[in-house]
């Protein structure tokens, strides 16, 4: 069969740098997005926010901006709560309330809107509001917030989504929102019988996604049903959690999303939908709210993190016990952080097969801005503390870094200490690849003088989020055009081009011809949600389904109108030889969810944890100013295991994007936080990397490999190669300058004190 | 943002006499890209913005003659980067335009408008008083001239009044002078900096004549560090002198604290840069 509209040789698609789909319309100004979005009628919002860290509410006066002439409404949870009784929401709690009750829990908080027909009218008058509070300690460090008889939520409500959340409902005088364990050997037996013991404690600072198009939400309310016109990176959650809070079927709540300004997963599950909604359901109008990058800092931030390791190695320099305690930092309301705790918890003790050990992941309420998932879903906290931790034990050993990591690689076949073996997880091939990329055998200048050099690197591995669930549609018209329904968010990682690549490949359709449908809960069918490099495998799974369900379709139709076996007969002419002329569909479905066994309750063992496994590895070297603490990063090397590229330009752009992103995070990105209060909350005092901080060179590839069962042996890339570039600079520093640093960002003064306090001559604090 | 009234006057004249000595909320506007950040972030919300945009042309123009440059006031940062006569007369202030923000700034940003704003993080102030400048200032009242030199008395504060407006910066040729600017940034590259160093040095050879050496970004406004220059001044530049210099320095300026770097640190990238600064400009001052 060969299909209408099909340019170039077909049976090619998978494998080949098609140009994004939307590039053009995107560079030309043409792409559609939430925040430039205008309905008739429509009210704009603004929010008036705490300006203390916890405090019980004793007042809002909300008169004098209710007098300001184009004012609509002024509105707090005492008018959401007419409307919507139980205004709590969350993916694993239902601990946030839509503006605040009784109580706030963080500066930056949400208290009360005003709505008017000009933005700029409701941000005057909301700066007419005061409130009073009654204020109360808080919590704002992870560690503390275990011990604290501070707490932030007086009562826990479990979402009831998930399994390991249900023995925390209705716990009191708790900061703790999910204890994930593994166990696994006798770690206490093992650190015993060790020759050597190491014991590292690292931390990691509270950064922000930063968005191009910052959070906007608009949703457009009638008794009939409700539309909401948002920038999420999973609109069938919104749909699901939305009809809850309103206790309707999920037919009456629309989801449209058009293409998203970056994600990073700051606009996964609920972020503005239930304000909107409930604000478009009091005045009866659209309602829309448009963030602005200063309010980005009052969202959603990663995770920040302590990370208490200890190794035990025997007298051959084998790891034979790890224990992880990793606390992070979720701040007031879990989020998803119970996720992050558990999902990035079970890779807490790195790509290395040991025998023994036991982790401790503990998601913590505390006093600050939510942390949720951000490229890398905590994985890089991990690693940033177990490659560390790895260099400085080589060091003191005085064993060859490669050697020392390669005696305790997890290899093929072997099992992790999850239990589950490892299968398609290239970890030594990447180590491989890194080294050969770095000239890591050949001699290397450390450096004279002022200036001293130095070279490090990093291996990780993450499991991918398992069980998630994807579903995909096909519709092949009667003149023979494809397009595919997919609830994968194109958020600039290219997924909508790659989606059609596949469909591509099976239809024997070019890429370019394949129409993919804006994302609309109407139309498109379910999807768990873009995130956690899990789209192109799973989604990319149900949409093949859908391709080949319609592709066997067009072959039955073939058959049933007469024509014989491997027919080259145009789709178009099939369908007019069915139905008399150019009418009809063939529609194909495809559904995707991954073998999985659940961990034991207790040991977090399963013999099936995830649907496949990440593999990444970075290397730098560097050039350390000893006078001031600079750090330039001379080259930066990635390498990942991505099974087979789909588009190779597109896995480069990734690898490329994520690396520089945790380049910010490592070298200098940080929210100051002064009493809860964030001192830097604008782009003026926050920066992220710009064209002068890449790296001189900058060195990205993936290996070989196939991920035997992806979709056309590929799986995702969005966010594996954040995982090693903070500890392949930290052990490239204390290469140049033998100064290790234990807590992110590794700015110039950071270095500097480090190198002053080797010295014997510490410099003051302040 | 929140709503304000906006007025275009045609002239420097009519621009001062809109001006209120004794309301704060009325204030003028040049180029915009640091008062806007300030209105955006809701830190400053006029009643009344009067923009300079619409006065006369002469103030948006660099003449030159064998003494040095005039600046008109509203003269663009894109036009100085760009101006023959500014890189024949001051090539200090060329150089330092390829790293001052990025290119959509140097758009619009003005010279009235980096010295007015008495921002300390700004690369122009360190400069032009290194080299010299002296202002014109205007105000209902007529004309006065001040030297760049005492026109910054705090953390955002001028010695300008409310109804006083820049209308021309005089910055004397560089001549046989070496000079060089170092902008140092704990951030992102892009950042404000944490220290700017500017050093504008009559010398033969080593041996150094005399030097303006000012300090910048670290402490609460640009300001002459002068017991640095009085060690400096018919000396030569050895490594001892400059750590001298440095620790000249380090006692005069008068640090801040700020989220690019304690005051300990500070002091110590004072004492660096003193060094290379001048360095620097002994050998050419190429960046």
């Amino acid at each position: 069969m060969t299909m209408a509209h099909d340019a170039p040789k077909a049976g090619s698609q998978v494998g080949r740098s098609v140009p994004r789909l939307e590039g053009r319309d995107k560079v030309t100004g043409r792409a559609e997005y939430t925040h430039t979005m205008r309905l008739p009628g429509m009210l704009y919002c603004k929010l008036f926010r705490s300006t203390v860290a916890h405090g019980l509410i004793k007042s809002v006066d909300v008169s004098e901006a209710r007098k300001v002439p184009g004012v609509f409404a002024v509105i707090t949870i005492d008018d959401v709560m007419k409307v919507i009784p139980d205004p709590y929401y969350g993916p694993a709690f239902h601990d946030q309330p839509i503006l605040a009750h009784e109580k706030v829990r963080f500066v930056g908080e949400p208290v009360a809107a005003v709505l008017a027909f000009d933005p700029h009218v409701a941000e005057a008058a909301a700066q007419l509001i005061s409130a009073e509070y009654e204020e109360l300690p808080a919590v704002y460090d992870e560690v503390d917030a275990l011990t604290t008889k501070t707490y932030v939520h007086d009562v826990l409500k479990p979402a009831g989504t998930f399994a390991d959340l249900k023995h925390l409902k209705d716990a009191k005088d708790t900061n703790m929102a999910l204890d994930y364990r593994l166990r696994r050997g006798d770690v206490d037996k093992a650190f015993a019988q060790a020759a050597h013991v190491f014991e590292h404690e690292f931390k990691t600072q509270k950064v922000l996604h930063l968005p191009f198009e910052p959070h906007a939400s608009i949703a457009d309310y009638k008794d009939t049903g409700v539309t909401i016109y948002t920038g999420s990176q999973g609109p069938s959650f919104v749909r699901t959690e939305i009809a809850r809070l309103l206790g309707w079927p999920e037919n009456k709540v629309r989801i449209k999303v058009p293409f998203l300004g970056s994600g990073y997963g700051a606009k996964l599950y609920i972020k503005l939908e239930a304000l909107v909604v409930a604000l478009s359901m009091i005045a009866r109008r659209p309602v829309k709210l448009a963030l602005t990058f200063e309010e980005l800092f009052y969202q959603i931030t990663k995770h920040p993190s302590t990370f208490r390791i200890k190794s035990g190695v025997d007298k051959d320099g084998r790891i034979i016990a790890r224990k992880c305690e990793v606390y992070w930092n979720g701040g007031a309301y879990a989020d998803i952080g119970p996720r992050v705790t558990q999902k990035s918890g079970l890779t807490a003790s790195g790509p290395y097969e040991i025998d023994n050990v036991s982790i401790d992941s503990y998601a913590l309420y505390t006093n600050v801005t939510p942390a949720g998932a951000l490229r890398g879903f905590g994985v890089p906290q991990l690693v940033w503390a177990y490659e560390s931790h790895t260099d400085m034990m080589a060091r003191a050993l005085k064993l060859d870094p490669v050697e020392f990591r390669r005696k305790n690689l997890l290899r093929e076949g072997r099992p992790h200490p999850t239990g589950t073996i490892i299968k398609d997880a290239a970890v030594e091939k990447v180590l491989d690849h890194v080294l050969d990329r770095m000239n890591w055998s050949k001699p290397f200048d450390k450096g004279t003088g002022v200036v001293k050099r130095g070279r490090g690197f990093g291996i990780a591995i993450k499991a991918v989020i398992t069980p998630t669930t994807s579903v995909a549609i096909v519709n092949v018209s009667a003149d023979g055009s494809a397009t595919l329904y997919c609830g994968t968010i194109d958020m600039g990682q290219g997924s909508d081009t790659a989606m059609a690549q596949m469909v591509g490949e099976i239809l024997n359709v070019s890429a370019e011809s394949v129409r993919v449908v804006p994302r609309d809960t109407d139309v498109t069918p379910y999807d768990m949600g873009t995130l956690g490099s899990r789209s192109l495998f799973h989604m990319g799974h149900a949409v093949r389904r859908a391709a080949e369900h319609a592709r066997d379709q067009l072959k039955a139709l073939a058959r049933e109108v007469g024509e014989p076996e491997g027919s080259n007969i145009p789709v178009r002419e099939l369908f007019v030889k069915k139905y008399g002329m150019q009418a009809g569909n063939v529609i194909g479905t495809g559904v995707f969810k991954p073998d999985y066994i659940p961990p034991a309750p207790g040991t977090g063992l399963s013999e099936n944890v995830t649907a496949f496994w990440m593999v990444s590895g970075a290397g730098a070297e560097v050039e350390v100013d000893t006078e001031t603490g600079h750090v330039k990063i001379t080259k930066l090397v990635n390498v990942v295991d991505v099974g087979k590229a789909i588009n190779p330009r597109i896995v480069e752009t990734q690898i490329s994007g994520a690396a520089l992103m945790q380049l910010g995070f490592t070298m200098f990105e940080k929210m100051h936080i002064d009493g809860g209060q964030v001192t830097n909350a604008s782009l003026a005092d926050y920066k992220i990397p710009g064209f002068h901080d890449v790296p001189v060179v900058m060195d990205n590839s993936h290996v070989d490999t196939n991920q035997s069962n992806g979709p056309f042996g590929a799986k995702g890339v969005g966010e594996v190669s954040t995982f090693c570039v903070s500890p392949a600079i930290a052990n490239a520093i204390d290469d140049a300058v033998g100064v290790r640093l234990m807590e992110l960002p590794l700015n110039p003064e950071s270095v500097y004190r480090a190198i002053r306090a080797k010295a014997g001559k510490p410099l003051e604090d302040e | 943002m929140t709503p304000f009234e906006l007025a275009e006057p045609k002239s420097l004249s009519a621009a001062v006499k809109l001006l209120d000595p004794d309301d704060t909320s009325i204030r003028p506007i040049a180029g915009g890209t640091a008062l806007m950040l300030m209105m955006k972030a809701g830190v400053f919300r006029p009643a009344k913005l009067i923009s300079l945009r619409n006065i006369e042309a002469k103030y948006s123009g660099i003449a030159a003659d064998a003494n040095g440059l005039r600046l008109g006031a509203m003269t663009t940062l894109s036009a100085l980067e760009h101006s023959a006569d500014v890189r024949k007369l001051a090539p200090l202030i060329t150089r330092t335009m390829l790293t001052l923000s990025n290119v959509r700034v140097r758009n619009v940003a003005t010279v009235g408008g980096a010295l007015a704003h008495g921002d300390p993080h700004m690369d122009l102030p360190p400069v032009l008083m290194a080299l010299g400048a002296t202002l014109t200032v205007v105000s209902p009242s007529g004309e006065r001239s001040i030297p760049l030199d005492d026109f910054f008395t705090g953390y955002y504060e001028t010695v300008l009044e409310k109804n006083e407006l820049i209308a021309e910066a005089h910055i004397p040729a560089q001549g046989t002078k070496r000079a060089a600017y170092m902008k140092v940034t704990t951030g992102s590259a892009d950042d404000w900096p944490a220290l700017g160093v500017a050093v504008v040095i009559e010398a033969d050879g080593k041996a150094i004549e005399s030097a303006r050496v000012v300090v910048s970004a670290a402490t609460t406004k640009a300001t002459r560090l002068k017991s640095a220059e009085t060690v400096l001044n018919g000396k030569t530049a050895d490594d001892k002198l400059l750590a001298q210099a440095g620790d000249a320095a380090v006692e005069e300026a008068e640090f801040i604290a700020d989220v690019r770097g304690s005051v300990p640190y500070k002091r110590e990238l004072l004492r660096v840069y003193i060094k290379r600064a001048v360095q620097q400009a002994l050998a050419g001052g190429v960046q």
